[in-house]
């Protein structure tokens, strides 16, 4: 117990990890039993802070987790904004989120994805530090566990955790699952591929986001309206919220019954043009399926369908 | 007073909600009143999974408002129960009106206040906007900067209660320490808080018979005698604070006092701040002390009564105070201002200059870096700082002016009522033909498979011409206007978790006395309340109310069947059984313990025109009857529709399986398509006649983890009850619908 050693220590006795995942993805569990870990069995202190909105499923949420040597004060409340480790559940987060922002040198990257480390640094503009990518989801495909297990196994694992310190506390938080999730941690260490990647100059550190939009108090609309006509939805893209593959759409097989269009949850996601359905808008689709679900059988099969179920891997849609 | 010394203390792990939470269960009160609300709604969850696993024999009473629920904590306190209750924000100004009269009856009880910014536009993160409200109210307040302290707090805040008559609230910051886990200790051994607390002192009650008293008369000119019960109280507390704080400090050996002083003593410069702030400006008072920049910084941990005398000493000889406040009185000096610069002046100081400073509002953190270090030197530097930091609008830490070349582009063009207009002089649903429709809403951020949109997107089908919307609080809200955009196309409104009628009553008469008068262009507008089944527990009177006026809206209800925009508790339209977040599924109690409330049943008492429900599994219906619906007002009158909305997120279901589970809750006539229209009932699917009638278990049993285990054998007596509960309904409604009359 007395040989661990925090991995990083900032001017004030901090390791600061920052778990960004979406609504669902269990980033909060995982960080949640890291702190356990990290006070239970290797007498750390610390702090774990969730962003916490209104937590909706497919919405990006980030996780914050401190971690110090006990005696240290723990006195800041609210996420790190300057990481010394960041865990990223879902890719494409990181352009979305500008995750470089705050990351120290010397970072250390977990990150679930098919892309190899090289391509995740460019991706996320890395100035300097380790880059660990896995498939987190085929692992937990294949292990019958949840995405966040092999994420929190990565990050206990690059914190430095005793593997049977983690497997403890695995095992007393699900122990009707302790061989999947054992399972998952295992293949998540096993599996990831690991870069080191020197203060070579190719990106530079980024500061902390602000909060700051182009809105302020000289030209809010009283009251803080919005302007519907200038101020509207309309251009953004909720594909990030998709956690699985939206449908597949195959013109063919479409009789134009129009059951998609009555059952979406994302009304826009059907284009109808002239009276028929002509396709899928993306940008709309988060992907639930409910119109899979009612999508007709017809001589030609169904016109929509689930491309998950077709094999397509985790990661890669 | 019984003193135990070291009494054995073990870590705990958990957030600000835990660690009050567990004070509570610690405590053992008699009862608690609880109505959710964000940031403070866990605490009553935790709560509530203790009593269903038998750990705690809290009475747990789920409200169906903020109101009720502290209504529920007043009567539990007359009859000489020892009490407790949480909230947040509006939860604490809707109990507003009880707050006063709990502490004029002479009631203890403890109120854990999370605080959260109370404005609109609606923000439900921090702010000390709610806890400032509560100043005047006759309350002690004590302060809890951060996890350790809100679980030491309520124990130390229902001791001090009893012992002088007054209710008690313990004040914690929203977010930044409810949802802050941190390592602190509690006491190992309940029996030790027990003994700590003793026993209730006994005080009048309405169920001693020997003693039959009346609570609450009616008061006249003698009301002032009651201020002077109230103010000889607090003056007690005063006295008696320091006693306790010293005795808590000799079992635990955490000392608190009125007001913390840390730093250096002699300083000239400081900060007084509140709460979490306050905790971390302390890294910042010691940094400054190695590069020999001594500053103080000053936090009370009683707000009420006001320790002067305390802060006073504690202000000592500083040149300079910046006062940092999570709130401002807009037009006048701020709350912890006046009051310091009172106790100052009267005490003969006039030498401190008052800075003040209005922070950390909304979602903005306090950093120890990027602002406790600035707001130190601020009182450092002060009067020789930036020009920019002595106007009105420097005031406002962290506040920003927008850019003013910012002049996005119009991405959407004013929707007219001939390209809205799609069902007049059409009898038949063609719904191909309705896809050409424009939407009045665009992209949210629902969750995959979320009911709302679905269900607005249909009934949106059948309604032609100009629309303003109107949103009570809930998912629907917050999915769609996350300033600064819209999803919206066309005008909107949200007026807080109950408003939306009534605020509908206001705008409509205004548009039809406008109209008449030529003041606006005689268009026609169909007004449009949307609201959850939560809405529609807190602001079922004001529902009634328009329903009983008549008034020309259309209001439309998606039941998820819970407040699933704070965390999936019970709503009272819950089914029995089901599983909440607050009505758990415990060893000793099984989720929600009543059964489904029927709002369109009560809504018939009102004898409005047109009441109907609807279903995302029958489309033609439903929007035939958003076209009645549109009618009704046409004619002046006034709409209400049900529409189940399946809630993927907290049910635990496929969120492909939406269609199905509404087509399932149809057939099995736990929602049964029907429409009331001047009183005469219409069944407009009845699946006996087409042989589609299935068991409730068979809709129950696809509808996710809320609900699925009804479906099991272990719960066959709730399955049953809820099977004969929905044929009663069923049977009721077949009947009115074959007789006009009924």
């Amino acid at each position: 117990m007395s040989t661990y050693q925090l991995p990083y220590q900032d001017r004030r006795g901090f390791t600061n990890c920052l778990l960004s995942a979406i609504g669902g993805d269990g980033a909060n569990m995982a960080a949640k039993l890291l702190f356990k870990i990290a006070a239970e069995e290797l007498n750390l202190d610390g702090a774990y802070d969730a962003k916490y909105g209104s937590e909706k499923k497919g919405t990006p949420t980030d996780v914050s987790l401190r971690l110090c040597n006990f005696g240290t004060p723990v006195r800041e409340s609210g996420p790190t904004n300057r990481p010394h480790i960041l865990c990223v559940f879902r890719e494409n987060l990181i352009r979305t989120l500008g995750l470089n922002r705050g990351l120290q040198e010397h970072a250390t990257v977990i990150v679930n994805t098919c892309k190899s480390p090289e391509e995740i640094r460019d991706a996320l503009h890395l100035h300097s530090g380790t880059v660990h990518v896995l498939d987190a989801g085929k692992i937990a495909l294949e292990t019958h566990s949840r995405l966040n297990m092999p994420m929190m196994a990565m990050l206990a694992h690059v914190l430095g955790f005793p593997e049977a310190a983690v497997i403890k506390k695995i095992t007393e938080t699900w122990p009707r699952a302790v061989e999947p999730n054992v399972a998952a941690y295992k293949a998540a260490v096993d599996q990831s591929v690991s870069k080191s990647f020197a203060a070579d100059g190719k990106y530079q550190l980024a500061e902390p986001a602000e909060v700051r939009s182009a809105i302020g108090y000289d030209n809010m609309l009283d009251g803080g309206a919005v302007d519907t006509l200038t101020q509207s939805t309309v251009g953004r893209n909720n594909a990030y919220a998709r956690s699985n593959p939206a449908p597949a759409f195959n013109r063919e097989a479409c009789i134009d019954c129009a059951k998609c269009m009555t059952v979406c949850a994302d009304p826009g996601a059907i284009v109808w043009e002239n009276g028929k359905m002509v396709g899928i808008d993306l940008a709309y689709c988060k992907a639930c399926l409910r119109c899979v679900a009612v999508c007709p059988e017809t001589k030609k099969g169904k016109a929509l369908t689930d491309p998950a179920k077709e094999g397509v891997v985790t990661c890669s849609f | 007073m019984q003193l135990l010394n070291n009494a054995k203390q073990k870590m705990f792990l958990g957030n600000g909600n835990d660690a009050a939470a567990q004070a509570i269960l610690d405590i053992k009160f008699d009862g608690e009143g609880y109505y959710p609300i964000t940031p403070s709604s866990e605490v009553g969850e935790i709560v509530s999974k203790a009593v269903a696993d038998g750990k705690s024999d809290i009475s747990f009473v789920v409200g169906t408002s903020e109101l009720a629920a502290i209504g529920i904590c007043t009567g539990m306190a007359l009859a000489g129960g020892r009490v407790v209750d949480v909230t947040s924000a509006q939860g604490l100004l809707l109990k507003a009106e009880e707050m006063p009269s709990i502490s004029g009856l002479g009631l203890p009880m403890v109120l854990n206040l999370s605080t959260r910014e109370v404005n609109a536009p609606l923000n439900i993160k921090n702010g000390h906007s709610d806890l400032a409200a509560a100043l005047g109210w006759g309350w002690l307040i004590f302060m809890a900067p951060n996890v350790q302290s809100v679980y030491d707090m309520n124990i130390i805040a229902i001791k001090v209660a009893e012992a002088v008559g007054l209710p008690a609230i313990v004040a914690y910051d929203g977010f930044h320490t409810s949802h802050a886990n941190r390592r602190i200790e509690i006491f190992e051994n309940a029996a030790d808080v027990a003994a700590f607390v003793g026993d209730k002192p006994a005080r009048q009650n309405i169920l001693d018979l020997e003693h039959p008293t009346t609570f609450g008369p009616y008061m006249n000119d003698d009301l002032i005698n009651t201020k002077v019960l109230l103010e000889r109280k607090m003056a007690k507390a005063y006295e008696i604070i320091p006693q306790i704080f010293a005795a808590y400090a000799e079992l635990t050996g955490r000392q608190y006092d009125f007001v913390e002083v840390y730093g250096d003593a002699n300083a000239e410069s400081g900060m007084l701040a509140l709460n979490s702030a306050a905790e971390a400006a302390k890294t910042v008072v010691d940094e400054l002390q190695e590069e020999d920049k001594g500053v103080k910084l000053i936090t009370p941990y009683v707000l009420r009564p006001f320790p002067a005398k305390a802060m006073v000493e504690a202000v000592g000889g500083l040149k300079r105070l910046v006062v940092a406040e999570r709130v401002s009185q807009y037009g006048a000096a701020n709350y912890m201002e006046n009051e310091v610069g009172a106790a100052l002046q009267k005490a003969g100081n006039s030498t401190t200059e008052l800075i003040s400073r209005v922070y950390g509002i909304g979602g903005l953190n306090f950093r120890p870096d990027e602002d406790a270090r600035p707001m130190f030197e601020l009182a450092m530097n002060w009067p020789n700082v930036d020009d920019s930091h002595k106007t009105l609008e420097g005031r406002y830490w962290g506040a920003w002016p927008g850019d003013a070349n910012y002049h996005p582009p119009a991405t959407l063009k004013r929707m007219t009522t001939e390209e809205t207009t799609w069902n007049a002089g059409r009898d038949k649903i063609d719904l191909k033909e309705l896809s050409n429709m424009p939407s009045r809403f665009e992209k949210h951020s629902a969750c995959p498979g979320c009911g709302i949109f679905t269900n607005l997107n249909q009934f949106m089908r059948g309604i032609d011409g100009n629309v303003v919307f109107l949103f009570n609080t809930g998912c629907g809200m917050v999915v769609t206007t996350g300033f600064p955009q819209t999803t919206f196309k066309v005008s909107y409104v949200h007026n807080l978790f109950h408003n939306a009628s009534s605020t509908a009553t206001g705008i409509v008469e205004m548009y039809h006395r406008f109209r008449a008068k030529g003041e606006i262009p005689d268009e026609e507008i169909t007004f449009i309340c949307v609201s959850g089944d939560g809405g529609d527990d807190i602001g079922m009177d004001q529902l009634i109310g328009s329903a009983l006026r008549n008034d020309p809206i259309i209001f439309l209800e998606y039941d998820n069947k819970g407040y699933m925009n704070t965390g999936g508790q019970l709503c009272y339209t819950g089914i029995l059984g089901q599983r909440n977040s607050n009505a758990p599924i415990g060893k000793v109690v099984a989720g929600k313990q009543t059964q489904h409330k029927d709002i369109v049943e009560i809504l018939r008492g009102t004898n409005a025109p047109y009441l109907f429900t609807g279903a995302e599994s029958n489309p033609r219906d439903l929007i035939m009857k958003a076209r009645k619906a549109q009618a009704t007002v046409r004619n002046g009158g006034f709409a209400f529709g049900k529409l189940f909305s399946p809630c993927p997120l907290n049910w635990g279901s496929d969120p492909a399986m939406g269609n199905e589970i509404i087509d399932r809750l149809v057939k099995s006539c736990v929602h049964p398509l029907y429409e009331i229209e001047n009183g005469v009932t219409t069944l407009n699917y009845n699946p006996e006649k087409v042989n589609a009638k299935i068991p409730v278990t068979e809709a129950l049993k696809v509808m996710g983890s809320a609900f699925a285990h009804l479906a099991n054998e272990k719960y066959a007596k709730e399955a049953e009850e809820i099977q004969r509960e929905v044929d009663t309904r069923w049977e009721r409604l077949k009947a009115r619908a074959e007789n006009p009359v009924l």
